[in-house]
């Protein structure tokens, strides 16, 4: 990894706890401009709190989250939309909406009362929907869409927030393995064009060791370690982290490690 | 290009336009009917001329003093109550949702019937003017669905549970009205009883003037408030990501629903169902549209309420049937009806 890439978002000693369960545990780990992290761990670890803490959408006992160094709890709900774009794990939206309404509504933050729907938000939403080759179906109802068109409509929300960082829960959970890597590729591509800085939450792990940057272990609510796929591809580390035995060999294709468990430890 | 398709929308009289249209014609009838029907009919045309500023003197005296202030009640609290239904049913995203439900109804006759119990002398004078009752209406009202509201707790955006809460407080609600109907003066629960189920036939013009001065502005300012209602309509976590303060702006609607229900129910009694009916006819009828869901929403509110207040005139007379029991006896199938379908708000 690059040690001149900047870190969009540093998050310094951060814990949460849902009543008295700990959450996250003092947890620190930097996100690199422009790069794709990748959160993976076993459930319950704490990877979504820690991607909906990135984003404010939990408030943290102590620690801070660190956006171009400066503290996300001082920026206010739409300045912080304006900058960073999530998509939930299972979001919903009416049956009824179209395609169109929705990705209308990434362009929230970027409103006001003195500052109604113009040009710009026209061009955002509009190049959101081509991005994602929902432009096609912007008309038609959510209710009516697969689940590979409605995953892709829901990024195209999130890409007209045009925010710099863009965070994605579990972005593939629901979806076929076609429609698995028309999603991840598609992210990206934005990363790689745009320069968008990602953080993914992925189960998957040959898909995380395979589109990461950075990968990072999360469990019991601290990072257990983080870094390249290659690094951090190994039997011992994935049978500690995620309790299965599991052998690492090269994907022939992409030239990624993948891991085939064996069996749980 | 969106552009050309919205305005395209702007300019075409669109089918919400003409539903809209067609909803207002009803209206108009149903209302001018309202004010011709009673003990002597008097013809369309002569309500309308009188309504127009002509008309002869007994006329004139019958519908100015007589029948339109009943009417007229009855088209602004159905109004108001459908207005408040249309904002509980949008911020809480579901079709469930009304001021009955969620026991804002209750909430607000418990208010108006502890006012009425404490500031009325010996003699049911009221002590105080009477412009004080909307205000205890909203206080009732607000207590209730601020109850249902931190009784729900952090699970206040399950629609579900803010409805079983909504129904416990109603109950509570409606056992403390009947306690203090009964430790009240006889005359005066008889009364009350009748304003409970929701009756607009005894208002008279201060009490119209009243329920406007109330319910105009804070209806401007939902109007207002009802612009960020489309990215309320994503699920919690997508709303607040886009940079909505979806904690506060819940309660800020729900608190213009409570003091919408209350200038209703202040004076109108506790008509139910209405608040349940008129947005979800609305939406079946306009769709998504937002100032179209809630003009359609009022409209239709109102001509419930009017044509419930007629239709007892019609069918009951000369007994004076609580307009509440026809809404209910038309809404109750209906709520159930809704209960039965497969709930597909949301998803």
């Amino acid at each position: 990894m690059d040690d001149q890439v900047a870190n969009r978002i540093e998050v310094k000693a951060l814990s949460l706890s849902y009543g008295p369960e700990m959450v996250l545990d003092a947890l620190s780990l930097p996100i690199p401009s422009g790069q794709i992290t990748v959160l993976a761990g076993p459930n319950g670890c704490g990877k979504s709190t820690l991607l909906r803490a990135i984003r404010r959408l939990h408030a943290p006992q102590s620690g801070q989250v660190l956006l171009d160094a400066e503290d996300i709890s001082r920026l206010n709900g739409k300045a912080l939309g304006r900058r960073i774009g999530l998509l939930a794990q299972s979001p919903s939206a009416p049956q009824d909406m179209t395609v169109e309404e929705l990705v209308r509504l990434g362009r929230y933050p970027h409103q006001a009362m003195m500052q109604p729907w113009g040009a710009k938000d026209d061009a955002a939403v509009a190049a959101a929907m081509t991005g994602t080759g929902v432009e096609e179906m912007r008309h038609r109802r959510i209710g009516s869409l697969s689940g590979g068109q409605l995953q892709r409509a829901w990024i195209a929300m999130v890409l007209a927030q045009e925010t710099d960082v863009i965070c994605l829960d579990e972005p593939v959970n629901h979806l076929d393995m076609a429609h698995q890597l028309d999603c991840l590729e598609l992210v990206t591509r934005l990363n790689k064009e745009q320069g968008r800085t990602v953080v993914l939450v992925l189960h998957d792990l040959n898909l995380a060791a395979r589109y990461a940057d950075q990968l990072v272990f999360v469990a019991n609510g601290t990072v257990r370690e983080r870094g390249t796929p290659e690094t951090m591809m190994r039997s011992d580390l994935i049978e500690e982290v995620f309790n299965v035995t599991a052998e690492i060999i090269i994907d022939p294709v992409h030239k990624r490690p993948i891991c085939i468990p064996h069996r749980r430890s | 290009m969106s552009a050309v398709a919205a305005m395209r929308r702007r300019t075409m009289p669109g089918p919400t336009t003409i539903a809209l249209l067609a909803v207002f014609a009803v209206f108009v009838l149903l209302f001018l009917a309202g004010v011709g029907f009673g003990s002597t009919w008097i013809g369309l045309d002569t309500v309308t001329g009188v309504l127009l500023g002509g008309g002869e003197r007994t006329d004139r005296l019958v519908v100015v003093q007589l029948r339109l202030p009943r009417v007229l009640a009855a088209a602004i609290a159905g109004g108001a109550i459908a207005y408040a239904g249309y904002l509980l049913q949008r911020i809480t995203r579901n079709e469930l949702a009304s001021p009955g439900v969620l026991g804002v109804v209750d909430g607000a006759a418990l208010g108006v019937v502890l006012f009425l119990a404490i500031f009325s002398n010996e003699s049911n004078a009221l002590i105080v003017p009477v412009a004080w009752q909307p205000l205890a209406a909203a206080i009732g009202a607000m207590t209730a669905i601020g109850l249902v509201f931190l009784l729900s707790g952090r699970q206040a955006s399950s629609a579900i549970r803010l409805i079983l809460f909504g129904i416990a407080i109603a109950a509570v609600a409606k056992a403390l009205t009947t306690i203090f109907m009964l430790i009240g003066p006889i005359y005066q629960a008889a009364q009350a009883a009748r304003w409970l189920a929701g009756a607009v036939n005894t208002i008279n013009w201060v009490e119209v003037q009243i329920m406007l001065m109330v319910l105009v502005p804070v209806g401007i300012i939902a109007g207002i408030a009802a612009r960020t209602l489309p990215p309320a309509d994503l699920d919690d976590i997508s709303s607040r990501s886009i940079g909505l303060n979806l904690p506060v702006y819940r309660i800020i609607m729900f608190l213009l629903a409570a003091v919408l229900t209350a200038g209703a129910v202040a004076f109108a009694g506790g008509v139910g169902f209405v608040g349940l009916i008129a947005p979800h006819m609305a939406r079946l009828l306009v769709g998504r549209g937002r100032v179209a869901g809630i003009v359609m929403s009022i409209l239709l509110g109102a001509i419930i309420l009017v044509g419930a207040d007629l239709l007892i005139r019609v069918a009951f007379a000369p007994l004076e049937v609580p307009a509440g029991t026809v809404t209910a006896i038309i809404g109750a199938p209906y709520f159930l009806y809704l209960l039965m379908r497969k709930d597909n708000s949301n998803g």
